[in-house]
């Protein structure tokens, strides 16, 4: 029923003459919740940066809806892992320049506006004023979603963005990740970049395994659990433990070839 | 035996210095010293200059005026000081503040576009170490009005320091913000103004303090040229007539105005950037 929308073709990237990605090969379904899981070095944050338009692929094509991506675009919003908001704007005026790029006709006040009603839906309508560094990580990164939602792109790209999260803050925001992109008819495209096997099968629907040196695609995986999913029971499922000892299995395997390589 | 033993270590030279310090240090805490250190030196540099003066110079010779003379002088003065200060920033803030506008302005720009930093960066290099006060005399030849010519000069003194860290910090933008801005697709001018403006104030305000300290030389060295008010103005002209307490007068109140205004500036940096930790 729903199509490949987001389709990789061959892609390479070098930087410096060192090969980071190795002829990645991938389609992403409209809708689908899609996790690039890997260790360091696999290349993931660049396979995102070739996806956002910020790098260009050395060779191979990176197509959204058969055009292929050349430059950054509103159509994919992007959050980073600990800097996507600006520390000399506040909250609310660091969302209501996303909200202004995306209906450039608003006014000041009514861009505003938009920008605290996301904000509401984050849980941060009481830091609206505050400024980035008077914020803790948590509510940095849910600041960070309320611009990407304010951007109203079609695509989310995420780069472990609760990688530097507490245990805690992280299951909160990975929950309400899940609402907000549940909640939103038709659904956003996500690609979410992560090096935690729980996380990535929390959250995906489809989990890219890729390995490091240079960053290659070793397996993709459907992840087969219904939402909405309640964290409790799917980490005491057999098929959790299955999908991550398989996940574990794949990446030592694969390390191994490559040192023995 | 033991009391015997300590009492050895107590006395070795060591033990006694440190003895000696902890008493003095305990009697600058009695007299609530410590962090007022900067006004016992002033107080102690004010005795030594009241010293100097009643010792080794006779009351008539008025080349090394005492403090109270000198403050006697300050006080007389102070209505002439204060229209010399009205028109020494007559020439100062006009010059200064062109420069802080142009100096960002071109200095961020130049900085941001290729083709501009290609063809300006080389010509700054060459032409920013010129000293500025070099072209006093030329700028009072092609000027109509002395003003004018101070206040370029104040400018040209006041620009190059400026635009060289504006343009260094446009240049130092982390690469985090520029792919923010990218994502978001910010025009050029929004990722001057929102970005790199903001990004480049920390570099900004170090050239806006160099370049005002350059004003004022600037501006005191101009006067002596040609001014008939102003605060170089006055230390010359009273220099002139050998009225040397009335000239150190002169000097500690250009002291005083200059240290209130890197203050005032040192105030709106901590203002200006608050959001940084």
């Amino acid at each position: 029923m729903s199509t490949t929308v987001l389709a990789i073709d061959a892609v390479s990237f070098s930087y410096n003459g060192v090969v980071v990605l190795d002829d990645i090969h991938m389609g992403v379904r409209e809708g689908e919740f899609l996790c690039l899981l890997g260790p360091s070095g696999a290349g993931k944050s660049t396979l995102l940066r070739l996806l956002a338009g910020l790098e260009r692929p050395s060779s191979g094509e990176i197509r959204w809806k058969e055009q292929p991506i050349t430059g950054p675009g509103l159509d994919r919003g992007v959050v980073f892992q600990d800097y996507s908001l600006f520390p000399w704007l506040s909250v609310v005026e660091n969302v209501a320049l996303a909200v202004g790029k995306a209906n450039p006709t608003l006014s000041g006040r009514q861009r505003r506006a938009q920008a605290r009603k996301y904000l509401n839906l984050v849980g941060l309508a009481d830091a609206i004023g505050k400024y980035p560094l008077e914020l803790s990580g948590g509510m940095r990164q849910r600041g960070a979603i309320a611009r990407v939602l304010a951007l109203g792109s079609p695509i989310l790209l995420m780069d472990e963005p609760f990688g530097a999260l507490d245990t805690l803050n992280r299951a909160r925001l990975q929950d309400l990740l899940l609402e907000v992109w549940q909640s939103v008819t038709p659904r956003k495209t996500i690609i979410f970049v992560t090096h935690d096997i729980d996380e990535a099968l929390y959250l995906g629907d489809q989990v890219a395994v890729l390995g490091a040196s240079p960053g290659h695609l070793i397996a993709s995986l459907h992840v087969p659990f219904e939402r909405p999913r309640a964290r409790r029971g799917l980490v005491v499922s057999q098929t959790f433990h299955q999908l991550r000892e398989e996940i574990a299995e794949t990446l030592s395997v694969d390390t191994l070839e490559r040192l023995t390589d | 035996m033991t009391t015997f033993s300590s009492s050895a270590v107590m006395d070795s030279p060591l033990a006694s210095r440190r003895r000696w310090y902890t008493i003095l240090r305990w009697t600058a805490r009695l007299w609530r010293w410590e962090g007022k250190e900067p006004v016992l030196l002033f107080g102690l540099l004010l005795l030594a200059w009241q010293a100097g003066t009643a010792l080794f110079t006779p009351a008539a010779n008025s080349l090394f005026p005492s403090p109270l003379r000198t403050a006697a002088a300050l006080w007389d003065s102070l209505p002439e000081l204060w229209t010399g200060t009205y028109f020494s920033f007559l020439i100062l803030l006009p010059g200064y503040l062109a420069a802080v506008v142009t100096g960002v302005v071109t200095g961020l720009v130049t900085a941001t576009t290729g083709w501009l930093r290609r063809a300006f960066f080389p010509f700054a290099r060459v032409a920013a170490p010129i000293p500025p006060t070099v072209y006093i005399p030329y700028a009072i030849a092609i000027l109509p009005t002395f003003r004018l010519s101070a206040i370029f000069v104040v400018f040209i003194g006041a620009f190059w320091p400026i635009f060289q860290n504006a343009a260094a910090g446009a240049l130092a933008v982390e690469g985090k913000y520029r792919d923010n801005a990218r994502v978001l697709g910010l025009s050029h001018f929004e990722y001057l103004w929102k970005i790199v403006f903001p990004a480049s104030l920390p570099h900004i305000f170090s050239g806006m303090a160099v370049g005002l300290a350059f004003s004022f030389i600037l501006l005191t060295v101009a006067e002596l040229f040609g001014a008939n008010a102003g605060l170089g103005r006055f230390v010359q002209y009273y220099a002139d007539f050998a009225d040397y307490p009335r000239m150190l007068a002169g000097i500690l109140y250009t002291g005083l105005v200059t240290f209130l205004s890197m203050s005032l500036l040192e105030q709106i940096r901590k203002r200006a950037l608050f959001w940084m930790r």
